[in-house]
């Protein structure tokens, strides 16, 4: 059996409109790349990556998912059990930005209600064929309480950054559930809860 | 079987007057030979496209290319295109809301075309060969001064802009941005068309003429190997009609395969879900202990099969290789029943690193599965076959 190496699991979940560049931000994240022939992700995928944040070690578990209407109800099963979301898309494409409401309302049907959310406009090395401006992209996350950044898989901009906020939104969230506890306190009750369920060191 | 008596045996049934279809199936199960022309012609007869008797092929031919031509006329146009010398039709205008227009026609169609065109230029990206020119392009099309090809339809044009910067009385500044990046699938001059323009010709015309269904991301994997095959077929005649052909032949296989595009058919008889099922079913009755272990670990087979099964395993393989795995797919008798083998099969073949792996590692492993010779895997899928697990 796999020794443990991680202090917290979190799963975490990238939506939007196909081809806005879900797979490639999850490519330069995981494995700080870039290619422009990426294969269009049927059904759900799914990625793997260790960080450090605030002296812990945080598996994130990260599942991409096809942005094609047939494969929502496929897709929509994992927004359950997901912590974060990541909203994606193409600053040169309005219609992508204009489903992100849709996307939100996907979330609000099939997701926990606790679950953190954060909206990417990504693509944003090709100002010359922007049609979205960033400050709609502020205005609707404003709206609705979301974080949002604008990103650039290609040109490596906010990617990590992304990750590491949607994350750390989580571990502060999980560190204030219980209130006057610190981190550690609270792993230590997590960690029975997981293992109860099913043995946490398999995943 | 040596190579050489492997080819006797395929000119033996396909030198018939009428061939037999059932002769044919039980040699083409263990591979069709990669040269000769052997596998376009063999698909087409597997696929129903040809008939088994041979003194009709010449008109069926004939009569389905001719059909094709004619399918291309009638749906890539644009509109008022036909229309008399200034007669613009009452109604009929960019901005007419009757969704009976051939405006409005145009517009829907042009949201369907935007996906195409989204994948086609995502089609096996491994290889060049769907970026080269075809020999033989649509003249009709490609001699349309850019009018008809379709993924001009959805390009999106940007106007120049510059930076106007005002310094003092009367001096403006102009900065106009840099030279653009090149595209990577630079569209070909006049006259010219790449691999990639045909496949989204099929694939626009498949959507029209099948309005219930539409385009649904990964059919481009389905009718990429089809095309490929047909389009590299060292025999003139045939090549130069791989458009028309692989058309019908992928329409032949769609409708076969057609329920697990369909969302609202998950559940049904040949839906998506069921197949998954029959998966874990038989991987339940050969191998109880993986099947525990994905129990244990709550590893769904929609995590890695959805996509093995809906691409009848197309991006788990390189080309040559799913080229391989077809001839016996199509060749199945219960088409296709022995695919839900072949996805147990590999599953079993990855069983020593799968009880060791926890889930992480289990997905990674399935969803990216090892590169290994495909005869392996078809090898121990025909054992599991005739275990008769269901």
């Amino acid at each position: 059996m796999a020794k443990k190496t991680y202090d917290l699991l979190f799963k975490l979940l990238l939506i939007g409109d196909s081809g806005v560049g879900k797979t490639c931000i999850l490519f330069r994240f995981s494995d700080d790349a870039f290619t422009t022939t990426f294969i269009s992700t049927i059904g759900i995928d799914f990625k793997i990556k260790t960080i450090e944040l605030r002296g812990k070690k945080i598996k994130l578990q990260i599942w991409d998912t096809a942005g094609q209407e047939r494969f929502h109800t496929i897709t929509t099963s994992y927004y359950r059990g997901a912590m974060g979301i990541m909203l994606v898309y193409d600053i040169t494409n309005e219609k992508s930005f204009e489903n992100i409401v849709k996307w939100l309302r996907n979330i609000d049907e099939h997701a926990n209600e606790d679950v953190e959310k954060m909206i990417l406009g990504n693509k944003c090395d090709m100002d010359d064929k922007r049609t979205v401006s960033m400050e709609r992209g502020e205005l609707i996350a404003k709206e609705h309480s979301i974080r949002f950044m604008e990103t650039s898989a290609k040109s490596n901009i906010n990617i990590e950054r992304a990750f590491r906020e949607l994350a750390d939104a989580i571990l502060y969230k999980t560190a204030g559930r219980e209130p006057g506890d610190n981190v550690d306190r609270v792993m230590v009750d997590r960690k029975p809860t997981s293992s109860s369920t099913k043995s946490c060191c398999n995943h | 079987m040596a190579y050489k008596a492997k080819l006797k045996e395929f000119d033996l049934v396909l030198e018939q007057d009428i061939i037999k279809l059932e002769a044919l199936k039980k040699i083409s199960f263990h591979g069709i030979p990669d040269d000769q022309s052997k596998r376009a012609l063999c698909w087409r007869l597997l696929l129903n496209y040809l008939p088994e008797e041979k003194a009709l092929w010449n008109s069926v031919l004939t009569e389905k290319r001719n059909l094709y031509k004619q399918f291309i006329e009638e749906m890539i146009v644009m509109p008022g295109e036909n229309e008399g010398n200034g007669d613009v039709t009452a109604g009929d205008h960019p901005l007419s809301i009757n969704p009976e227009s051939q405006w409005s026609t145009f517009f829907r169609d042009n949201e369907v075309l935007l996906q195409i065109d989204k994948d086609v230029r995502r089609l096996c990206p491994d290889i060049s060969f769907f970026q080269q020119p075809t020999e033989f392009p649509c003249e009709e099309i490609v001699n349309s001064c850019d009018m008809k090809r379709l993924h001009t339809r959805v390009q999106r044009s940007v106007m120049n802009c510059a930076n106007v910067e005002r310094r003092g009385l009367g001096i403006t500044k102009i900065g106009i941005p840099g030279k653009k990046m090149s595209e990577d699938y630079a569209p070909m001059e006049e006259g010219k068309e790449a691999h990639w323009e045909v496949v989204e010709r099929i694939l626009f015309l498949y959507a029209k003429l099948n309005p219930g269904q539409g385009y649904v991301q990964g059919m481009n994997e389905i009718i990429g190997p089809i095309y490929h095959a047909f389009a590299s077929d060292p025999d003139i005649k045939f090549r130069e009609f791989a458009e028309a052909d692989s058309f019908f032949c992928f329409t032949n296989l769609m409708s076969e395969i057609r329920d697990f595009f369909i969302k609202s058919l998950d559940e049904s008889v040949h839906g998506i879900n069921t197949m998954m099922n029959t998966l874990l079913h038989r991987l339940k009755n050969s191998d109880l202990d993986v099947w525990l272990k994905f129990q244990q670990q709550d590893l769904k087979p929609q995590y890695y099969s959805f996509r093995w099964i809906t691409l009848l395993l197309s991006q788990e393989f390189p080309l040559p290789d799913v080229l391989r795995i077809w001839d016996t797919l199509f060749s199945d008798e219960n088409r296709f029943d022995f695919l839900i083998y072949v996805c147990c099969a590999m599953i079993i073949i990855l069983r020593n690193q799968l009880l060791e792996g926890d889930f992480s590692s289990n997905i990674k492993l399935l969803q990216n599965f090892p590169p290994m010779d495909v005869q392996v895997i078809l090898t121990k899928a025909v054992e599991l076959s005739k275990l008769k697990l269901f």
